[in-house]
């Protein structure tokens, strides 16, 4: 799953903490990051790296909304629905994401091109109703419409496999200034 | 009142070199290698409070510090904020967020510091990854590190990124994540600044609390305690969304009306929306109503109307929405992002969603009213930390301000609004 170079930077971010847990979170987003979501596989290497079992780790992954057991579409939109993106139509634009996609809230799209979530506020309440595309993209005052537009788009969109491992990920911690960002 | 923590907003995010150009950094060279004790009696002068909601004196609780406190000694920075219609701490992160190292950098050296952790809503991933950027350049050019400015005393910043959870923004439950944990609020005592992160003096202060520390120090208490007006020290990002013209983040003069801030700065209501009420500061506040626009908005106007300023982010209500729905939806925010660790918040909350969904849906009776007031008393006095009572903050008063939409609902068998479900 992961390189030596990867593994290496792995070790020495865990290292960096009092305590190896610290880094759990960490190593769950580097696995979830290179692959989508956290398998079996994924566990058990960040047991190995962490020395939490693998109960604390799902203990973990069942609490923090953002880390995910289940595999997911290519793309991932969390759609706000807290209460300034709910005054400004968010129910209406999730109905009618759900409807396009064709499946429940949370499954894959029968194209496989995305998985939609309902999320807490975003920060984005001057953007309302809003969205985050693959955690880090704003979408901003959606609409019934122009949600099913994005959608298609994302359709159309041929996969891109995105940067892997640690180099997406954005946490630091000195040893990781230093260590591992060219690789 | 200047613009202070926004100042490099339009231009932002700068770079380090652009941030130095525009003076960036340079409060620093007033501030370290004074004595501590003065610069935490100046900012006790100044007045400044905690701006992730609480409002407690920033330099008190700094002064809880054990003149013998062991090292390491961690500030952590707060910017899990999850709040809903709070987006101040975001501006700063995305927008200048050396802004947001040098006030991390000042507050480390007053408390004498060794480690600072800047702790970041997995949701807000890109303002982690440019501030991580902005921390290596501040690293290489020697305002990070082992004796920084020749001053014998060295610090090095974490950019931690955080995976989801509003409960992460409780200070002792934050302190658990960041170890490793589940989420879950510790008990008080002991405080964090006795036994935080890995049992050691820990600081736990708000993002744009820590940003204001540096201009305060370097500028004084009497500079910064002008920029307030009614009464108050300051300045504070407002934000306000909701159903109006233009919903932004608007760095204010504490203590500013929420009549200005509403119809002026954010532009007024949409055409054909008219204003019902409003939460002052997040979800997790009071309701506030027309007849309070003109109350100021700082640390003791919303009080004097059973509110509070809470995070200075204004949700406001509209003629088009139910307040019934309104509150419906703070609740499945709540019920949703419950720690679930202590039974009247796990199991309470969702019992009051259930109770004001029966109203919407038409089959509530009278008793419910009661089952309602009573439930949120119940609740209120009996949970493990602040988060149900902050949730029932705009239930209660919602309840109380719109008793007689219940009645209504009840009459009509449900709710005759277009907009609700």
């Amino acid at each position: 799953m992961f390189t030596e170079d990867e593994l290496e930077h792995l070790r020495e971010h865990l290292s960096h903490y009092p305590e190896r847990r610290a880094g759990a979170i960490y190593c769950l987003y580097a696995v979830q990051d290179k692959i989508g979501y956290i398998d079996d596989k994924g566990i058990m290497m960040v047991t190995e790296l962490t020395g939490l079992s693998k109960t604390q780790l799902e203990e973990l992954i069942t609490f923090f909304t953002l880390l995910r057991r289940r595999p997911v579409g290519r793309n991932v939109l969390r759609i706000c629905d807290s209460i300034s993106c709910h005054v400004m139509g968010s129910r209406q634009v999730l109905e009618a994401a759900e409807a396009h996609t064709g499946v429940a809230l949370g499954e894959i799209s029968r194209t496989g091109s995305v998985t939609i979530l309902p999320s807490i506020c975003l920060g984005l309440c001057n953007h309302a109703p809003a969205a985050l595309l693959n955690d880090e993209d704003e979408v901003s005052r959606l609409t019934p419409e122009s949600v099913q537009k994005l959608l298609d788009e994302l359709d159309q969109q041929p996969f891109q496999q995105s940067a892997t491992g640690s180099q997406v990920i954005a946490t630091s911690g000195h040893s990781m200034l230093t260590e591992g960002r060219d690789h | 009142m200047e613009k202070i923590l926004s100042r490099n907003f339009s231009a932002g995010p700068l770079d380090f070199a652009a941030y130095k150009a525009a003076d960036g950094y340079k409060t620093l060279e007033s501030v370290i290698g004074r004595p501590r004790g003065d610069l935490l009696n100046e900012l006790k002068q100044s007045g400044l409070k905690g701006c992730g909601g609480a409002g407690f004196l920033t330099a008190l609780k700094w002064s809880f510090k054990a003149p013998d406190a062991p090292h390491p000694i961690y500030l952590v920075v707060n910017l899990d904020e999850a709040e809903p219609g709070s987006f101040k701490d975001r501006q700063v992160l995305y927008r200048d967020p050396h802004t947001l190292i040098e006030g991390t950098i000042a507050a480390s050296y007053v408390l004498n510091a060794d480690k600072a952790f800047i702790f970041i809503r997995g949701e807000y991933r890109k303002g982690a990854r440019l501030l991580e950027k902005a921390v290596q350049e501040a690293h290489n050019n020697g305002l990070l590190g082992q004796n920084i400015m020749n001053s014998g005393w060295g610090l090095e910043i974490d950019v931690h990124l955080s995976a989801g959870r509003y409960i992460c923004g409780e200070e002792t439950a934050l302190l658990n994540a960041l170890e490793g944990y589940r989420a879950n609020p510790r008990s008080k005592p002991p405080f964090p600044v006795a036994k935080g992160l890995w049992g050691q003096p820990t600081i736990v202060n708000n993002a744009e609390t820590i940003s204001h520390v540096p201009f305060i120090l370097a500028r004084g208490a009497q500079w910064f305690k002008d920029q307030g007006i009614n009464g108050a020290f300051g300045s504070h990002i407002y934000q306000v969304s909701g159903a109006v013209k233009s919903p932004g983040f608007f760095e204010l003069p504490l203590g500013t009306t929420a009549r200005e801030i509403i119809f002026n700065q954010a532009g007024g209501m949409l055409p054909g929306r008219k204003l019902t009420g409003f939460l002052p500061g997040g979800a997790s506040t009071q309701f506030m109503l027309p007849e309070h626009l003109d109350i100021p908005l700082h640390w003791d106007g919303p009080p004097t109307v059973g509110s509070r300023l809470g995070t200075g982010g204004i949700i406001v209500m509209d003629d088009h929405i139910c307040p019934i729905d309104f509150m419906s939806n703070l609740m499945l925010f709540f019920t949703r992002e419950s720690c679930g660790y202590c039974t009247p918040c796990r199991d309470g909350l969702p019992y009051v969603k259930h109770l004001l969904d029966k109203f919407e849906q038409g089959s509530a009776t009278e008793k419910d009213i009661d089952t309602l007031k009573e439930l949120c008393e119940v609740i209120y006095p009996n949970t493990f930390c602040a988060f149900a009572p902050g949730a029932l903050m705009p239930i209660t008063t919602g309840v109380e301000k719109f008793e007689s939409l219940l009645h209504e609902h009840i009459k009509n068998k449900g709710c005759t609004m277009k907009r609700c479900a």
